[in-house]
């Protein structure tokens, strides 16, 4: 059975929390840090700040300019990366165990002395934008979250594109960066997990040497807010001459400390997260109209939102929007019985130890409890919490967490005018065009396409 | 001049992986191949089902098909009905999923051990009793042409891909593309499913290799209850055709309706077994890999000619191809980047590489072979690609060994040998034209 392993939990007297587990299958060690902020904190800097704040932590740091760190990072075979995410920023290291010294003084480097260069950052910046441009040249899909996202939660952080958009992007001054350091960074912000084959007295030293000395955050921790609810629209992001539609349907959902998590993980393995899901059936299996359709919940310090996607060919949108729709009311009607729960169950249960298998696995997992101050026992008691769950529980938890098709907000990206009025009969329908610089309808001007 | 002020990193001398002893192989009746990783820090197995049969075993008419079967190996035996593979294994907590190459295909299975008597029945029956319903078949020709339209047609980098490496091969089978092209994937029939099964699902053509909790006795005599009945059939042919030497530079050129252009170049490079594979390995990161490398520091951080630097060496069974793909930003002249890249790379093969970058390629190679020893899944893989690639599992434990003898000097061999512009195809995907649609 998967259990938390034994472990060091200290709090620095100026807030900081240290994590340390070790694990020794392999001569690795494996670090998250977490900062609380993220780009639910941007403003009043433009979307995007937080995102190119993380980005720029490992161009210089310390006595290190943007080469001599990746060279230094790279030449001792590690890994050094920093992503924004809406509520963090989060910090992950891999090295061999015999570089713990100097990935700590990289990691203190980092948090503590960015050197935040205007000219990285301006490069830094216009990157961004660009790969923002190829993704929709190739992979838009890996955008649609942004769109749903924008108009599920319009008014609320959970808004705003984690990583920006073109546009806002481009609003984004060095000025904006710096002024996201001085305000979001501090050690009160900081959980630090080290795991794997380490050395626990050096390392608790030199955590303590380099973060006991770290003053506090000056900036006000984000507040949780209430997530609103919406009704149901569609929006309809015009990919000319694409060869098929992906489809997200999403409604706010739940957050992380949901109380009744186990049956909820239950019913979407059922509903959208396993090859035999009712979804992937209906979609893949039955009509073989998609390489695939899954459902999720993302659950922050407050409701993030319940998601399905999928992609079919232009000419079959409507039918498998439809089809999806219908999935969902089934769910409704029918619930799940108490066979569709025992293999639910045996399948969350078999794959869970995979993904907590690494150093680098139990970092994040543990990080990740201590930012939402889940307790351990979200670990160790979750096999007995999905064997309390039965039918009457698993319909209480479709009826408040799962949204009914009537409540859902859909995005769709595709080649519109071959979609033509497939859609009309899903709700009102809100137009724009891929290339578009923003995530919402009417944000820029209407210059031509390129 | 490159920066070469910072002190190298000695090369970690890395303990040989441990575990090698605790290795079991077997080779069964039929000739199929087993081989057993015992390891207990999770209660969890990861198997692995290797088949010699790739892309590189179809002819014109039938590509795809490879692929295909890889869809089809899920839909039902004469004993199990459609859809019970999946069903019957995940109620026991075990997941799946699969990958076709232009070599291989692979079948993976991820499960609690307890499971793993289940799963060998479960495999052993698809690989000897496959159905092929009609209805089935024709919807899981939808499944996979949905599969092509969002990893080509509706994606340049793999559109330009399959271009550029349809162009670079004259002869020799892979020229095609692996999911195959579109009137193919519609037109296969009934009796060359049956053929390909026949031929390469025959357990002589099999490696199985499992990797986590388990006696690795008890588990060679399980897969050996449900293998061995299996009967061997005739080796498949050999893949006789010999690519002919390129004289001269392809070029593929797609104009398109995007925003930021894509330069892909492919040099014609040795095969999986070729004795310089750690060097060229250890090329390939010091041209590419991480903010440091050669590639990404001239062309993204200096002349800003590209905002991503990627690439990979095909490792096949044949010779096959060496790629460095950019993606630029827009406005850029793809000409313009080509000719900095050519400069760079001519760099290397006049100048060879430094100590440090040599160092720096070759910790990260083995900081990246102790990751993949860190799962199951990770181990399964190297035990197959060792035996199926290298003819030999155990040598996947001499790699750090082998990374660690590699030479500067050899490394700019290997860059002269293969960044030859006269064996290589350029692919450039620019704004241009209409977007084609996708054939109805």
């Amino acid at each position: 059975m998967v259990r938390v392993p034994e472990h060091e939990r200290l709090v620095l007297d100026n807030g900081a929390t240290l994590i340390l587990l070790p694990r020794r299958e392999v001569p690795l060690l494996a670090c998250q840090a977490l900062l609380r902020g993220g780009s639910v904190v941007d403003p009043p800097a433009p979307p995007g700040t937080a995102s190119l704040v993380a980005a720029l932590l490992e161009k210089g740091a310390g006595a290190r300019d943007a080469y001599a760190f990746a060279e230094t990072v790279e030449g001792a075979g590690g890994s050094f990366g920093a992503l924004a995410g809406p509520e963090a920023i989060a910090v992950r290291s891999q090295f061999l165990s015999r570089d713990q010294g100097l990935m700590l003084e990289l990691l203190s480097d980092t948090l503590r002395a960015p050197r935040l260069e205007e000219r990285e950052f301006e490069h830094l910046r216009e990157r961004q934008i660009e790969f923002i441009k190829a993704v929709k040249d190739s992979e838009p899909a890996e955008l649609i979250d942004a769109y749903g996202r924008a108009m599920l939660f319009a008014g609320h952080p959970y808004a705003r594109p984690v990583h920006g958009s073109e546009s806002s992007l481009a609003q984004v001054t060095h000025a904006h960066a710096r002024h996201y350091y001085r305000t979001h960074f501090g050690a009160d912000r900081l959980i630090l997990v080290l795991a794997g084959d380490l050395d626990i007295d050096r390392a608790e030293q030199a955590v303590r040497s380099a973060f006991a000395s770290w003053p506090r955050a000056v900036g006000r921790p984000p507040l949780a807010q209430p997530a609103p609810s919406t009704g149901r629209r569609v929006l309809l992001v015009d990919a000319p001459g694409a060869a098929q539609t992906h489809f997200w349907i999403g409604m706010s959902g739940v957050e992380r400390k949901y109380p009744r998590r186990a049956a909820l993980d239950l019913v979407n393995t059922l509903f959208g997260g396993r090859f035999t899901s009712l979804l992937n059936a209906e979609l893949r299996i039955k009509s073989g109209l998609s390489y695939g359709a899954r459902s999720s919940f993302v659950r922050g310090s407050v409701a993030g939102e319940f998601s399905i996607r999928s992609f079919v060919e232009t000419a079959s949108t409507a039918r498998a929007i439809r089809l999806a729709l219908q999935a969902l009311e089934r769910l409704h009607s029918e619930g799940v019985s108490a066979e569709m729960l025992a293999s639910a169950r045996a399948y969350t249960l078999g794959q869970y130890a995979l993904g907590l298998e690494t150093a680098a696995d139990w970092a994040a997992a543990l990080a990740d409890i201590e930012f939402f101050g889940l307790g351990t026992g979200y670990i160790d008691d979750y096999p007995a919490a999905l064997a309390e769950v039965d039918p009457r529980v698993a319909r209480e938890v479709i009826a408040e967490a799962f949204p009914t098709p009537d409540q859902v907000t859909l995005v769709v990206i595709g080649d519109a005018a071959r979609i033509g009025g497939q859609l009309a009969e899903f709700g009102p329908i809100v137009p724009m065009r891929l290339i578009d610089p923003d995530f919402v309808p009417g944000a820029a001007g209407d210059e031509a396409p390129p | 001049m490159r920066r070469t002020a910072l002190a190298p990193t000695p090369a970690f001398r890395a303990p040989a992986p441990a575990g090698r002893d605790g290795v079991h192989a077997q080779t069964l009746a039929n000739g199929m191949q087993v081989i057993v990783w015992p390891v207990h820090h999770i209660p969890n197995v990861a198997l692995n089902l290797w088949v010699r049969a790739g892309s590189r075993n179809e002819r014109p008419g039938i590509t795809g098909l490879a692929h295909f079967f890889e869809h089809m190996m899920f839909n039902g035996t004469r004993t199990r009905g459609p859809g019970e593979f999946d069903r019957l294994m995940e109620a026991r907590g075990g997941a799946n999923n699969a990958f076709t190459s232009d070599d291989v295909t692979v079948y993976e299975d991820w499960f609690p051990a307890s499971a793993l008597e289940l799963v060998l029945e479960l495999e052993a029956d698809r690989v000897a009793n496959l159905a092929f319903a009609s209805p089935l078949i024709e919807s899981e020709r939808g499944v996979v042409a949905s599969e092509r339209r969002l990893r080509v047609e509706d994606n340049n980098h793999g559109l330009l891909a399959e271009r550029v490496q349809a162009a670079a091969f004259t002869s020799h089978p892979y020229r095609f593309p692996t999911i195959g092209w579109p009137e193919d994937i519609r037109a296969w029939r009934l009796e060359d499913l049956q053929a390909f099964y026949t031929t390469y699902y025959a357990p002589n053509n099999l490696t199985l290799t499992l990797a986590g909790d388990l006696d690795p006795r008890a588990a060679v005599r399980l897969a050996r209850r449900y293998f061995e009945p299996i009967a061997a059939q005739a080796p498949p042919a050999p893949v006789r055709v010999r690519e002919p030497p390129q004289l001269g530079e392809r070029r593929v050129t797609i104009l398109r309706k995007v925003q930021t252009p894509l330069l892909q170049c492919a040099y014609k490079a040795p095969c999986a077994s070729d004795e310089r594979a750690s060097a060229i390995h250890l090329l390939m990161s010091v041209l590419m890999e991480g903010d440091a490398s050669r590639l990404h520091r001239a062309l993204v951080e200096e002349r800003r000619l590209a905002i991503e630097v990627g690439g990979h060496w095909q490792e096949g069974f044949d010779p096959g191809l060496l790629w460095l793909s950019l993606t630029l930003p827009q406005d850029t002249d793809p000409a313009h980047a080509l000719a900095t890249l050519d400069a760079q790379l001519a760099r290397v093969v006049d100048e060879g590489v430094t100590q440090a970058e040599l160092e720096r390629a070759r910790n990260l190679a083995i900081v990246g072979f102790w990751k993949r020893l860190a799962t199951i899944d990770g181990k399964a893989h190297l035990l197959g690609e060792y035996a199926v690639f290298h003819g030999c599992w155990s040598d996947l434990f001499e790699a750090p060994r082998r990374l660690t003898a590699v030479t500067r000097e050899q490394l700019r061999a290997v860059a002269e040998d293969i960044l030859a512009t006269s064996r290589r195809t350029v692919g450039i995907l620019a704004p241009g034209g209409r977007r084609t649609r996708a054939p109805r």
